[in-house]
């Protein structure tokens, strides 16, 4: 026995016996992404579970370091491919507050409107990915369906449809100008996506086998929420109030609410993020109708060094972090830390005392994204 | 017509009738997954041939590997029982074979049955797959909880869940095979027939409209159709007992699929309509119909509902055994 393990020895002396250990991963087909979940069981209940993550590292933020600052922020793009215009916002952001750069108010609102747009494709891929953890192929392919719209949208502003970021230091970029036709068709899709999410969530929650499934199950409080740092929707399902779009500045001008519920089980966190989906199209709304005249860049600014300087964003996860510091117009001391990090341990927590078959339904209500939270490296001591 | 010509006619019957189920089974996946899945998902969906035929011939002809398992050729065996035990089924319901006495009661038939449940349990306990705990991972090297606990196969879970199944799950669909022993008052299939031809066939019944009912639930619950895979489900257990199975081995797992439906739909038939499946019998239609219907019925229940755990399992497997126990009832009324 080597020693690492002989240390193990000595720690479990004192803990509980489990019956038995499932590990799931970190291949798995309920699971998007690798990631390695340990289920420990008794009679299929599970008593205890723990997440591994670290098969995907990139070390983004070791080749963001020492690179120009533009490409540094287009990088970050790559950290998610769901969240891929969040990352590089809160990037340029972090910029923009260290230089002191002014954004034109249409940048502002082009920028909400992707992040919106972002946040209901993220929405409606966690519903389908939801249901179809759920078994629910068929809800799962309809949610799909009504996301393409987004999708579409999303390509046609950005070009791409997973890398399709607005954002670039001072504004957006040339090519997200919304025109009046482009105007017409987000309006358009707008219309489509909210009267098929009204559908789907009428049809849902009337769904009584759906409902016996979700309801009570990977229950987490408002006090273990806190206590384990869960964020975003994950957190707000528990009952707390907290968005931070509500401090954001560029989310001033817009009249939304934020959405919450009480049980913080699966049913709460689908129910929030539908819920999410109709205050997301009433900002769009908002913002396409006062969108303001004027140049969606500032070009008048000049490179200098910064200290290190934080940008925390809501994102569809919950709370993204971005902060580096400038030297002689490169990147120092990145560092990104997703919402996925800390909702680690919120869905660790909301599998215990479930149905393994439900084990990775509470792990995927918490919305997670390993592989871009595969960045940080923690060191344990041993 | 002599006896030679009768004997040369009957074998040519039953060969004709297996034959003839046989490729009709085939198509029967397809029918499911492309008519009713995708159309109800509005997707494209794979090619009518594709799950049932095309499936179980590309894999016959794929390597063969030897599965992670204690008893690998036992395991790659499990399969080539489990679709003679259903062909037997088949076999035993044609009237030609009415002959073999014991052979063609309701309760040879349930044995026969059993052993296709059963063999799910000696799947998983042989199962070994590199999804679950084969995969290394330095987890337990790293102050992770609980280092020495006992690592369990995801198809343990499996085998237990088929254990559970086998106690519980296939209450209704046996329940429902003694209706028209109840009706008729005897065991043997022919006689079962017979009675359905002098008074009409025990689905214009109120007991058979209630063995109807639960014999299509318990069919799905035998075929661990959605919502009732939990033996399979892709929440955990991914393929349960089925994991490690390729080449022939998954091949006659597909055709057994498919041949299980036609079975069941056939043995529904003869049941509760008195037609045995026979080749020469121009009702065989009725039997070749019931079998596309039963798929399609089937997709429809699984396309609109999740999977369920034992929390909704127990309680839908006791209100279908008590509407079974009322067709009973109401078969001795």
């Amino acid at each position: 026995m080597n020693d690492d393990n002989k240390i193990n020895n000595n720690k479990s002396t004192k803990e509980t016996i489990i019956e038995t250990e499932v590990a799931m991963g970190v291949v798995h087909p309920a699971a998007l992404e690798p990631y390695r979940v340990r289920l420990f069981v008794e009679d299929e209940i599970v008593k205890d579970a723990e997440i591994t993550i670290g098969v995907n590292h990139r070390g983004i933020e070791r080749i963001m370091e020492g690179l120009p600052v533009e490409k540094a922020n287009s990088l970050t793009e790559k950290v998610c491919g769901i969240c891929s215009n969040s990352h590089i916002w809160n990037s340029v952001m972090v910029a923009e507050k260290g230089l002191g750069i002014e954004v034109p108010d249409r940048a502002q609102y082009i920028r909400v409107i992707m992040g919106e747009l972002e946040r209901l494709h993220s929405h409606f891929l966690y519903l389908a990915h939801g249901n179809e953890v759920l078994g629910h192929e068929t809800f799962s392919m309809r949610l799909f369906y009504i996301r393409e719209t987004v999708m579409e949208l999303l390509r046609m502003i950005g070009g791409n449809r997973v890398q399709y970021g607005a954002p670039i230091i001072g504004g957006v970029r040339p090519r997200c100008e919304l025109n009046s036709k482009r105007i017409q068709k987000i309006k358009e899709g707008m219309d489509f996506v909210e009267e098929k999410a009204i559908n789907f969530a009428d049809r849902f929650v009337s769904d009584p086998m759906i409902m016996s499934r979700i309801t009570g199950v990977g229950v987490i409080s408002r006090k273990d929420a806190l206590r384990l740092a869960a964020s975003g929707p994950t957190l707000r399902a528990t009952g707390v109030a907290r968005d931070l779009r509500t401090d954001m500045e560029c989310y001033d001008p817009f009249d939304f609410d934020v959405i919450t519920q009480d049980d913080g089980d699966v049913k709460s966190n689908l129910l929030v993020r539908v819920l999410e989906i109709f205050e997301s199209v009433k900002i769009i709304r908002q913002a396409l109708k006062d969108l303001p005249e004027g140049r969606i860049t500032n070009r008048s600014w000049e490179m200098a060094d910064t200290p290190i300087i934080k940008s925390y964003i809501e994102v569809p996860r919950g709370t993204l972090y971005h902060s580096y510091r400038i030297e002689e117009g490169r990147t120092r001391n990145v560092i990104i830390r997703t919402p996925s990090m800390s909702n680690i341990g919120a869905m660790e927590h909301a599998c215990i005392g479930n149905h393994i078959t439900d084990a990775q339904l509470a792990i995927v209500q918490c919305d997670p994204c390993f592989t871009c939270t595969d960045r940080a490296i923690k060191i344990i001591e041993l | 017509m002599s006896v030679s010509t009768t004997i040369i006619t009957s074998v040519l019957a039953v060969i004709g009738t297996l034959i003839v189920a046989f490729f009709v089974s085939l198509w029967l996946p397809g029918i499911e997954r492309k008519f009713v899945h995708a159309r109800i998902q509005q997707r494209v969906g794979p090619p009518l041939s594709s799950p049932g035929f095309m499936a179980p011939i590309k894999f016959f002809f794929k390597e063969t590997i030897i599965p992670n398992s204690p008893m690998p050729r036992l395991y790659n065996a499990l399969p080539l029982i489990g679709l003679l035990s259903i062909f037997l089924i088949l076999l035993f319901t044609i009237p030609q074979m009415y002959f073999l006495g014991a052979l063609t009661t309701v309760i040879a038939i349930v044995g026969l049955l059993k052993i296709e449940e059963v063999i799910y349990m000696f799947m998983g306990v042989l199962s070994r797959s590199v999804l679950s705990m084969g995969m290394p991972f330095p987890d337990v090297v790293k102050g992770a909880k609980h280092p020495n606990a006992k690592r369990s196969f995801l198809e343990e879970l499996s085998s237990l869940r088929a254990f559970r199944l086998i106690a519980f799950g296939s209450f209704p669909i046996y329940i429902t095979l003694f209706i028209p022993v109840a009706m008729a008052k005897s065991l043997y299939l022919s006689e079962i027939v017979a009675y359905q031809q002098i008074n009409g066939p025990i689905l214009f019944t109120i007991a058979g409209i209630l063995g109807t009912i639960v014999f299509f639930m318990g069919s799905m619950i035998l075929l661990n159709e959605y919502p009732f895979a939990i033996l399979k489900t892709k929440a955990d257990v991914i393929e349960g007992p089925l994991m490690e199975y390729a080449a022939k081995s998954r091949a006659y797992i597909y055709i057994t699929r498919g041949f299980l439906i036609f079975v069941l739909a056939s043995l529904y038939v003869t049941l509760f309509l008195g037609i045995p499946p026979n080749i020469l019998d121009p009702f065989f239609l009725v039997t070749v119909g019931t079998a596309i219907i039963f798929p399609i019925l089937m997709a429809i229940l699984s396309a609109f509902s999740p999977i369920f755990t034992f929390k909704q399992f127990y309680p839908v497997v006791a209100g279908t055994s008590i509407i079974g126990i009322l067709g009973i009832i109401a078969a001795f009324i």
